[in-house]
């Protein structure tokens, strides 16, 4: 059997825009007052009153007029769309200010409903948020129920035909002129309808009327689009104040990057890559990025990546705001580490990598590889990336040095006498090396000379210029 | 004895002096921090002298030489070699060349593990070095500490980071700082080719010369010290080329 659970954010046009409690504050939509806070309720302001008359209730109070925003109203929603996707994946946004849930099928997960609600009761609070609930086996009755008191809203025990019929027609807004008939034929409740024979009031209301009807009671299948979360990731925090110093960003992006990891925790993606955009006072945006050789979606790691960026960041004007976004998400791989490794290996080896390039640069850290060339500096390959490994087993490796120079550097020679730092002899070669001559042919003679202390150079002459040159060192 | 003596002692950081077997005779059952044997150099007569049998893992090693420890390097190859089965990082830090990948490779380490770190300054050089020994990740760290100046405490600091792990930790400073003390369990000094001077071992020999000869490397492994075995004709004729 479905439960639906409407959450019904009464409050939403105000909540969505100021959680002041201290201050009265009054949301307006065409010159009229929608919703009021509590503090403004006490002043005796109501709902329907005009601006001017608010003004003349405050008196000597400061009172905030707030213009009612429904692109804010809707951003809201689908926040709360994303947090209520960790209980259930069935769910939709409902009349601009509802939450259908369906947690029939996750009743088990929960271990019942009092946990279930309990939960979902902490998630609202802990957002900022109140709603009214209603609980029934079809979501139009759940939010139809979402107004009644919550002693017959929660009483799913109870035959719903009986729950639903003190409730007033005029909740129906949809259906105004409809309710307007029947409310003039003298019928005000759902259960002065409901007792009507239906075939006779479908004559009477119309086609649309009778199905809201036997949607209501489940008798006719209520189709809906479910959610789907967002394929990014986007998310902003607003200090309310000017920062200035780097230190007071981090509670800021603790909470970013905690909500961003609930978020791909429970779409079971992950990304490689987060972009942080500090919103300057004077509207600037300065973008860094911070970037993790493997995807994960630990929230831990990216704050630790975060402070090393973060470290080094000089902030040149104050910083009103913080953006989180994540261009990039890939399904889900965990990477675990060797639990039985001797050797006693507590992190996963692109941690180290992740933390060296955030600090040092990406330019900083690099990677070797083999090529398959006969040029002694074209056979390696030096790379941010993981270098192809195309390997050979090679014989001529005996004779190569540990040390190769990035370019090979010239040698002074005094008559037969070559010299680097010191006097240098020859003790091995030649090995002639000639190729590439494709492109720029290079043919070298390679000797391994040693100086006065015994160390070993790898040095050739260059037999198109005749020049010496040292190109590397032994070990 | 007395609890707190008892504390410090089995610190892995405090120096014991020669009381290794006195050492061993009190704490038999938690002792294997303290008796972690080392990790084979590769050459017999090292291995011989070295206190642990061959280069400690918990400690820092010093090397000090000429040339940006250049030549120095062939010390560890054997243990590179080892190391490269544990697939875990081996890290050069501010490298003064390029290793040779084909060499590495023929020697049969995993270039694939070869990190290579080039900070901009000394400040960068420290945080790296101690970065990489405090994570699990690496086998090997490898790092060149440059001609500049190091206090004891940024030193230690790198030692302690050393102690936690099970990492190689070489160090590699110029000749001129001997004179200075350092907390490395282990500090050497090439002054010659296929000369090794021992400055300094917790709990072993010290100040003497360990000569590596050529006939003493391993016979299966003939690249020791990339030097092949030279016969006089070839060597003649080299004379003759040049």
């Amino acid at each position: 059997m479905s439960l639906w659970l409407c959450l019904r954010f009464d409050q939403l046009p105000l909540q969505c825009l100021s959680h002041c409690e201290q201050q009265p504050v009054a949301v307006m939509a065409a010159q009229r007052v929608i919703r009021i806070n509590d503090c403004a309720a006490a002043l005796g302001i109501c709902q329907g009153m005009g601006a001017a008359t608010v003004r003349a209730l405050a008196g000597e109070e400061p009172i905030r007029l707030l213009e009612r925003d429904k692109q804010a109203e809707q951003r809201c929603l689908q926040q709360l769309c994303c947090w209520a996707y960790s209980i259930t994946p069935t769910l939709y946004s409902w009349q601009f200010d509802c939450l259908q849930l369906e947690i029939g099928g996750c009743l088990s997960l929960f271990q019942g409903l009092d946990t279930l609600l309990a939960e979902v009761a902490d998630g609202i609070s802990s957002r900022g948020y109140c709603a009214h609930h209603g609980l029934a086996p079809t979501p139009k009755a759940a939010w139809l129920l979402s107004f009644a008191p919550s002693v017959t809203a929660m009483a799913i025990q109870q035959p719903l035909e009986q729950r639903l019929s003190p409730l007033p027609l005029n909740l129906l807004k949809e259906f105004a002129a409809t309710v307007d008939s029947l409310r003039r034929a003298g019928l005000h409740t759902v259960g002065d309808v409901l007792a009507l024979p239906p075939a006779a009031l479908g004559r009477r209301c119309g086609k649309a009327f009778t199905h809201f009807l036997q949607q209501l009671l489940g008798q006719r299948e209520d189709l809906q689009t479910d959610y789907k979360p967002p394929s990014n990731f986007n998310d902003e925090y607003w200090f309310g104040y000017e920062v200035k110093t780097n230190d007071e960003l981090i509670p800021a992006v603790q909470q970013l990057l905690q909500s961003l990891c609930y978020f791909l925790r429970n779409t079971q993606l992950q990304t490689s890559e987060i972009n942080w955009q500090l919103i300057g006072s004077d509207k600037k945006l300065q973008n860094i990025y911070v970037r993790s050789a493997n995807s994960h979606s630990d929230w831990k790691n990216w704050y630790q990546l975060t402070c090393l960026r973060f470290e080094q960041l000089h902030l040149t004007s104050g910083v009103e705001g913080l953006a989180l976004a994540c261009p990039q998400l890939q399904p889900g791989q965990q990477e675990s580490i060797d639990l039985f490794s001797p050797h006693n290996q507590r992190e996963p080896l692109a941690a180290l990598l992740d933390r060296l390039r955030n600090r040092l640069g990406l330019q900083a850290v690099k990677k070797l590889g083999c090529r398959d060339e006969h040029l002694p500096e074209l056979a390696m390959l030096v790379s941010n990336d993981h270098p192809g490994n195309e390997h050979r087993a090679s014989q001529h490796c005996a004779q190569r040095p540990f040390w190769l120079m990035p370019q090979p550097k010239k040698l002074r020679h005094h008559g037969k006498n070559l010299y680097w730092n010191d006097a240098l002899s020859m003790v091995c070669g030649p090995e002639r090396i000639e190729d590439n001559w494709w492109q720029e042919p290079v043919s070298r003679d390679y000797y391994i000379a040693t100086d006065k202390s015994n160390q070993r150079y790898w040095v050739f002459r260059d037999r198109l210029t005749q020049q010496w040159y040292v190109h590397g060192v032994f070990a | 004895m007395n609890a707190m003596l008892e504390q410090i002692i089995n610190r892995n950081d405090t120096w014991r002096g020669r009381h290794r077997h006195f050492q061993d005779q009190n704490i038999s059952a938690n002792s294997d921090c303290n008796d972690s044997s080392g990790l084979a150099s590769g050459h017999t007569a090292l291995d011989a002298q070295l206190q642990q049998g061959g280069w400690p893992l918990d400690s820092t090693i010093e090397l000090l030489s000429d040339g940006c420890g250049l030549g120095a390097m062939g010390l560890f190859l054997p243990a590179m070699e080892r190391l490269s089965d544990q697939g875990r990082w081996q890290v050069f830090i501010a490298p003064p060349y390029i290793p040779y990948a084909p060499l590495l490779a023929a020697r049969g380490i995993d270039t694939q593990q070869i990190l290579m770190v080039h900070p901009k300054n000394r400040k960068e050089r420290l945080w790296a070095t101690e970065q990489a020994l405090r994570s699990t990740t690496c086998s090997a760290v490898f790092s060149w500490l440059g001609a500049q100046d190091y206090s004891y405490s940024e030193l230690r600091k790198l030692q302690l980071a050393a102690a936690s792990g099970d990492s190689l930790a070489v160090l590699f400073r110029p000749n001129q700082a001997h004179h200075n003390s350092a907390p490395s369990s282990l500090r050497m000094q090439m002054r010659e080719y296929r000369k090794v001077h021992i400055l300094k071992q917790r709990g072993g020999n010290q100040s003497i010369d360990v000569d590596l000869s050529p006939a003493a490397d391993e016979p299966l492994q003939p690249q020791l010290w990339e030097l092949p075995v030279w016969t006089a004709s070839s060597q003649h004729s080299s004379a003759m080329s040049l």
